[in-house]
This record gives C-alpha cells, structure tokens and sequence, in this order.
C-alpha cells in the first residue's frame, strides 16, 4: 500500500498540549469549559466524540494530558481525569445518529481497548463490524487483568453497551487459531480483518527456584484474583518481583486477597520505576512495601515451599545508550524471605493462532507489521493495541486502535494510506505570563480511607462532588481559546498591549503588535477594549453571550411581559457556577427577568450592557463573583469601568445611572440576590415611571 | 496624532433631530486610536442612539460603517451608495474626515459627533496632552523639544514669566511650566548657552496669519494630461 507523506506546508496550527498529549486528542478544554459552567452533559457529548470507551478512561486512563497541563507551570496540573470521571457520572449525552450502512463486513480479534476503539470507529463510518473475543468475557485485559478496585466492571459494560449500539456484533468464546481462522472470516465475507491480540503472557526468569509451585506469573493471578475471587491463604508473605504497573497491580491486589504482608522487589531505583506514581504512593499507604534497587538471583525453599528470595543489589539498570542492560554488585545480596513470589517482569504475545497462516511473525516471534499503516504481511489484515505498540496505557491502545480503523477504512475504499500529522502543543507559557496567572489549589480527588480500601476489591475512587468537579475544571487556562489579532483590522493602537494583564501582546518590529496566541490567557479584556474591533477570539463564546442576550429578551418581552424589565447579567463560572447560582435563579425568578450568563464579566463589554437597553431592558443587574474567585485578575476592574461608561450614555440619553447596578456575590450567599433583586426591580419600576 | 472627544449625546441628539435615517460614519485612524471614532465608538453611539428611538417612540434608522481614513476620498468610495442612500451622515472622524466627507457628497447633510481637539500624545492609557499647534515653523530644536507655543499658556518665545512657582503654571498646578521644562531639558543636554539668545519676534504667516494655509508639491502631483508621456504609435 502506498503512503503519501505530507508537505510541510500543511503543519496544523498548534493546539493545546493536554489535546496533544493525549493519544487519542481528546477536546480537553473544551469539555473542561463545559464543567467548569457545569454542563456535564455538553462535556461528556465532547468526549464521546472522540472517545469510544469514556467510562474506562474516566477510570483508569493515564492521562498523559496532565503531565503537559500549562497550569502545572503556574501552580499544579488540571485533574483532568478526575473531571472526566465527573462529565461520566453527572453526564447524560444523547447517542449520535447512526451512520448510513456500508456493505463491507470487518472482523475484529480481540475485544480489549485497541479492539473496541477500531469497532466503533469502524461502525461510525458505516462498516458491520464483528468482534471476536476468545474469552467469555468482553473488555480483553481491562476486563481480565485491571484489577476491581480500579475499574469497576459496570464500567467496562457501559461503555461496550454503547458500541454495541452502534450495530457492533460481539461473539465471545471464539478464539482465533481454536475456532476459526483467518483465511475462513474471509470466505466468511469479512474484507477486512484486525488482529488485536494484546499481551496476554506473563514472562518469567530463567533463575533457580522459579519452577516451584508457589511461584506465580502476574496475569494469571490477577484474571483469576478478578473473575474468580481468588484468595491468598491467610497469614503468607506474598514477594512481588517487577517495578511497573502491573507488579503494582499484583501487590495491592494480594493485600486485598488477603496476604499479612506484600514485599515488591524491583531492579529500578524509585525514580527509574516504570509505574506510575500516584500508583506507586498509593500502594505504599496501603502497607506494600516497595525494596528498590534489587535484582533477583534465585528463589530459595524447603520441601517445595518457597522460604525466599535471593537478590544482588543493582549497579545500574540501563546501560550508557539507554538500553535496558542491568549490571549488579555481586557482592552485596540480600534475601527476601515470603511464601509466595509472583513474577510481573513483563508480558509477551501469544501468536500461536497465526500458525499455518499468511501473516508472517519474525524470528523472535514478533508481528510484521508496516508502523504507519498497521497492514500485516496478509491482504486486509491489520493490527492494533499492545501487540503492535508493545506494553502501554489503554489509551495508547485506543489510539492504535483508531490508526488501524483509519488504515482499514482506506484500505476498503481504495485510497492512499495518508500519514496523519501528529498536532503541534503550544509552547510554554512565559513567566512573565505564569506570574500574573492567579494561583488556585488543585482540588484533590477523594479516595476510600486505606483501612477501608484493603479489605476489599471495592472501588476506591469516590470521585468529585458536582461543585468540586466545577471548581476544578473552572482552574483551565483555556489555552488556545484566546484572543487573535484581525491583520487586516488592526491599527496597531497598541490598547490590547495596554489592557492585557498578562503582557501577552508584544510589539515587535516585524508584525507590529503581535497577541501571541499561545500565551493568552483568554479573559477577553482586549477583545471588548480594542477600539478598531480589531480582535477576534479562538472560541464562540463572545457570540454565544450575545445570542443568549437576544434570546433571552425574546423571551422576557412580546406580549408585553410586566415592566420593569430587568437583564441579569451573570458569570457562569466560579461560585456562580451551577448547581449554586444558576439553580436559585430558575427557582427564584420573577416574570420579566432575563438571565444570561457571561464567561466570566471580563467578557461582558459596554456594547453588551447597551445592547440590553436597546432590546428593551429598564434595568442590568450585573453579578460579579467577587474577587477571590475570579481566575481573571483584572475582571472586577474592568467590569466596574465599563458599567460606569455605560452609565454615562444613559444619563447622556435622559435615563438614570440607577438602572445599572453590580452586585458582588461573595460565597453561598444567593439569598441575598433574591432580595437585591427584588429591591432593584422596585426602584426601577420608581424611576422608569 | 490628532485627539478628540465625542460631543454630548444631547448635542448629537439634537443635530440628527431632522434626519430620518442617519449613518454613523466612523474613521479607522487617528479617532480610533483616541477612541472616540473607531468601529467600536461608532457601535456605542448608534446603539445609544437607536435606544434613545426606542424609548422616545422614533423612527429613525441609525445605520453604522466605519471606513480606514476619512479624509482620503478613495477609502469613502466603498461606502459611496451607503452615503448617497441616507438623509444624513454623522462623522466620527476629526474635523478633516468630516470636511471631507462634506465635500466628496455635495448634496448629503454631514454632521459633527466629535470635537476635534488637539494634536497631542498619550501620557499614559485614558490620558492625552496638546503638545503640537501645526504652526508652520518649528523651533524645537531650540526649545530641548518642547514647544512653548502650545505648552506655555502664554505662548511664550522667550520664558518663562513670573507666574512660574515651583515649576508649576499659575493657572493650574497641575500644569507644569513649558519654561522649566525647556530649561530642566536644555541642562541635561548641555545647551543652556541656547537660551542666552533673545529670540525675536516670529513671523506668523506660517500660522494662521495670512489665511487657511496650503502645501503645494509640484513633483508629487498627477500629470496633466498635457504632461503624460504617451506610448509611441
């Protein structure tokens, strides 16, 4: 098959880095603006547009999209999981329209994360779609390997539920190799075939000892710790050799299998461990102790039962390339004495099913596969997931899943095998902008107290409260969403480099004035100060206020609805976010009252207080958040100024300065603004008479 | 660059009172930048004013453009039929864009909405002071660039007079003396021996003296069409 390289020239406008990070470019920011104005719904419609499986990532995802967070520059992080656990929870999304049926079947092999994500991806684009699943079970090593505790398998079902939707067919119990082959799913009128095999074995150490009857593979542990409840014999020391996530995977769920003690062993020091290291801390609070720096030697016994391990303390992991190569003081041992020692050094695929068929495996026993386009060495054959990208996360996984669908797709309609240019992050944000950005605390996610979690394999993750989940996605700094500058608008007055409290438009001798795009901060200051109208800004959210204004005074007066009439002009974010402010508002509203929600009162120019007026308003009511909460500086200043030049031109018109006012709501006070409400609107009824 | 002010609503109010339908016109330079005539000004004021329909029970029609430059005919032909379409033309341009509006549609009514105030600089952002009066003889170079004609309340040529306390001007002491300025100015560079020189009085014909004033560059006009050089043949 042919690959078509891209020109240079077709480079994609740098987007944000958690959208980048992500492997499968998930619209972070804009499911986090949905939950930060507590649309859950809009934010899990978001994710469900790019993410097949959104309750499993909710769950368990890495969320490589932290780690590149620009907010971790400023003080830490977004909790972007945590909030995607919340769009999931306090969610409810519509299912899109079914897509018009094509003729061509595909098969799919193998139900685990690659596999799901190419079946959905597959099925939206029109195909019929088979999975095969060898085991009983769908959701492939979620299902089998990721232990209770950190994905429930109500989840799993959830998510699957909804491709199946899409007309996916699912058949378990039907393995490749036993049950059927890959040359009879064609005679079957399958077009294309997706090998989506995984890495279902565990790999062992050719050491002394680990032949005995209590040394144990990792994954066959943790399938049988999950499907069938397997216990450890109360009162044994459980050894748990590998440092990665799976190794601990193994040791939290031996705990809760009920061993007296689990002893990790790894060769990696604590910065070299390959898990993760919320995994790492979580494990070690709940009594796993982790012994860096040791490699195994050989498992000692008595009488066939295992009394120890014997290790060599560890010189250097990786060798001076880089490479995996570890070397040992030999000299210097230690002995881990326990009763059981379970082996999580690794996984390897199990290609026996490809026997007697056409798609080659090298000598080491590894697929050939072409990296770009995923296509094995058999027509229509593909591949995806972790026996083509090696060991990773589920949404890697789904990333190579959704490649392969791509791939396939092509494949099918007879069109060149494209390579899709990975998007370009925005930069590092400067310290003259990190400085400025106001500092607001991570919301840490709640999680079952370590006494609690051991006992069992409940789910340990309480998740975000609804306010919390606000108040956490409202800290995104909504990179990319900013302002831009109108080339063919601008003046060059320099106001946007006069207003700006983030020092983000520059002048520079070969532009001008320069609003550097990936440093702005969003808060629209410049957009409503620019006298030339010369800024445009990267997201709706400007022209979504204003036809929420017209909307919202459609509503409030044909048939003449009582005088006065009154605009309230609220920001949607911060303490006002729902379910506070907002929900007393619907409760409390009177006849004659128009509501709009602004994002963020930096937002809300004279034009739009005006504008009010104009479309028949008596009254604005403006609710400010109060300083403490607004993530913009300068958003009570602005606000302040703009109502006083609105004022102007209402006595300059023969109106009064009084039929504008701002109250500034602080916390949990809503029932004030029933009675400031209800004040205003008798003075107004005064004045306008 | 030229600033200015918006006239009083009641002012504008009153000079579109016999016009039905009015085009707020706005300039895309210097009115911009002092903003009192740029696209955003000029969206402010007609919304003002369609308000003021609203609740005075008119039936104006107040339509909106702003255009790059007033004053340059060739930037008014985009809005030409716009122009020639309504019964008058507000500018929020300088006095120069409103001329020159006024002479570009002969038979359209074109009105003021701003006071063109002086040839100034931006102290800081909110805040202009009048620093050039467009005199026609410039004498910065002997002034430590600060004209005295425009920042010394008297006009002053050879400063500064005794109502000069403490560097302040006795009419505002928040105005501060063109004269110390100069001389503080003169002292830094070194060139105090300048104001030895007694400066004798100017001539004012470059002003105004000697009626409205004209620049006329020979090598810089449109041939004739007896001077265009034609192709042979």
């Amino acid at each position: 098959m042919e690959v078509v390289p891209r020109s240079p020239a077709e480079k994609t406008e740098a987007i944000p880095p958690c959208q980048v990070a992500c492997p499968i470019h998930q619209d972070v920011p804009g499911y986090l603006a949905a939950i930060a104005q507590g649309n859950f719904g809009e934010a899990l419609r978001l994710i469900k547009d790019t993410n097949p499986l959104p309750s499993i990532c909710a769950t368990i995802c890495a969320h490589p999209c932290e780690a590149e967070c620009r907010r971790g520059q400023v003080d830490e992080a977004l909790s972007i999981r945590a909030l995607k656990r919340a769009a999931v929870d306090f969610g409810c999304s519509p299912t899109p329209p079914a897509p018009a049926p094509r003729g061509e079947r595909v098969a799919i092999i193998g139900s685990g994360p690659a596999g799901l994500t190419a079946a959905h991806d597959l099925a939206r684009l029109g195909y019929q779609v088979t999975v095969f699943e060898r085991e009983a079970i769908l959701g492939g090593a979620l299902a089998q390997f990721v232990p209770l505790y950190r994905l429930p398998r109500d989840r799993i079902q959830g998510d699957i539920e909804g491709i199946r939707a899409l007309g996916v067919e699912f058949r378990t119990d039907s393995a490749l190799g036993r049950d059927f082959t890959v040359a009879e799913l064609k005679g079957r009128g399958y077009r294309a075939v997706l090998l989506g095999l995984g890495l279902p074995l565990s790999r062992s150490l050719p050491l002394p000892g680990f032949d005995m009857k209590d040394v144990w593979p990792a994954l066959p542990f943790l399938r049988d710790a999950n499907l069938y409840g397997r216990r450890i014999q109360p009162g044994k020391t459980v050894i748990v050799i590998g440092g990665g996530n799976v190794a601990i995977d193994v040791a939290r769920s031996a705990l809760r299998a009920g061993a007296a003690r689990v002893r990790l062993v790894c060769l990696e020091s604590p910065e070299e461990m390959p898990a993760f290291p919320w995994e790492i801390k979580e494990a070690a609070e709940e009594g796993v102790e982790i012994n860096c720096s040791w490699g195994p030697k050989r498992i000692l016994g008595e009488d066939g039962q295992v009394t120890s391990l014997e290790t060599v303390a560890v010189k250097a992991v990786f060798d001076d390339q880089g490479r995996f190569n570890p070397t040992f003081y030999e000299d210097r041992t230690a002995i881990f004495e326990g009763d059981i020692v379970i082996v999580a050094i690794g996984q390897a695929a199990d290609l026996s099913c490809l026997k007697d068929s056409d798609i080659q495996v090298t000598e080491r026993g590894q697929l050939i596969f072409d990296p770009v386009t995923l296509a094995t060495t058999a027509e229509g054959v593909f591949t995806c997931g972790e026996v083509a990208t090696g060991p990773g996360t589920a949404v890697k996984a789904m990333a190579s899943g959704r490649q392969a669908a791509l791939s396939i797709h092509r494949y099918l309609q007879g069109e060149p095998l494209t390579k899709v240019e990975e998007p370009q992050p925005l930069g590092k944000l400067d310290q003259g902008v990190t400085a400025a950005v106001i500092r607001q605390e991570r919301q840490p996610v709640p999680l079952l107290e370590v006494a609690q979690r051991i006992r069992n394999f409940d789910y340990i993750d309480l998740g975000y409260a609804v306010e919390t989940a606000v108040r956490e996605a409202r800290r995104c700094l909504s990179c990319g969403a900013g302002a831009r500058r109108v080339e063919d608008k601008c003046i060059d007055c320099l106001t946007c480099v006069r207003v700006c409290p983030y020092e983000v438009p520059v002048v520079t001798p070969a532009t001008s004035v320069d609003i550097r795009a990936d440093q702005c901060q969003a808060c629209g200051i410049c957009v409503m100060e620019c006298p030339a109208r010369a800024i445009a800004f990267g997201s709706s959210r400007f022209e979504d206020m204003e036809r929420e204004l017209e909307q919202a005074m459609a509503k409030v007066t044909p048939g003449g609805a009582t005088p006065p009439r009154l605009v309230l002009f609220y920001c949607y974010y911060g303490v006002n976010a729902p379910p506070g402010l907002a929900d007393f508002l619907k409760a409390n509203i009177t006849p004659g009252v128009a509501l709009v929600k602004v994002p963020c009162l930096a937002k809300l120019g004279v034009p739009y207080l005006l504008k009010a007026f104009e479309l028949g308003a008596n009254g604005v009511l403006i609710v400010d958040c109060g300083d403490r909460e607004c993530i913009y500086a300068q958003a009570a200043l602005w606000v302040r100024r703009r109502m006083e030049s609105a004022r102007r031109v209402l006595e300059g018109l023969g109106l009064r300065k009084e039929q504008i006012e701002l109250v500034c709501l602080p916390e949990e006070r809503f029932q004030d603004l029933g009675e400031r409400m209800s004040s205003f609107s008798q003075r107004l009824g005064e004045l306008v008479h | 660059m030229i600033k200015g002010e918006q006239k009083p609503l009641p002012e504008i109010q009153g000079m579109i009172a016999p016009y039905k339908r009015v085009l707020v016109l706005g300039c895309g330079t210097c009115v911009t930048v002092c903003f009192v005539g740029g696209e955003k000004e000029v969206a402010g004021l007609a919304s003002a004013l369609r308000l003021h329909q609203r609740l005075s029970k008119g039936d104006k029609i107040i339509e909106e453009a702003t255009v790059k430059r007033q004053c340059e005919r060739e930037f008014l032909a985009e809005v030409a039929r716009q122009i020639q379409s309504v019964d008058a033309v507000l500018s929020l341009a300088c006095a120069i864009g409103v001329q020159a509006v006024a002479e570009c549609f002969p038979t359209v009514p074109v009105l003021p909405g701003v006071n063109t105030s002086f040839l100034g600089l931006i102290e800081e952002p909110g805040k202009w002071s009048e620093v050039c009066a467009a005199c026609g003889d410039c004498i910065l170079h002997l002034t430590g660039g600060i004209c005295p004609i425009t920042r010394c309340a008297k006009s002053l040529f050879n400063g500064p007079c005794g109502g000069s306390v403490g560097g302040k001007c006795e009419i505002s002491p928040d105005i501060p003396c063109a004269w110390q300025l100069i001389y503080d100015r003169l002292a830094a560079t070194g060139r105090l021996h300048l104001l030895e020189e007694v400066r004798p009085p100017r001539e004012w014909k470059s002003f105004s003296a000697a009626g409205p004033r004209r620049i006329v560059r020979e090598e810089l006009r449109v041939p004739a069409e007896d001077e265009k050089i034609r192709p042979k043949g």
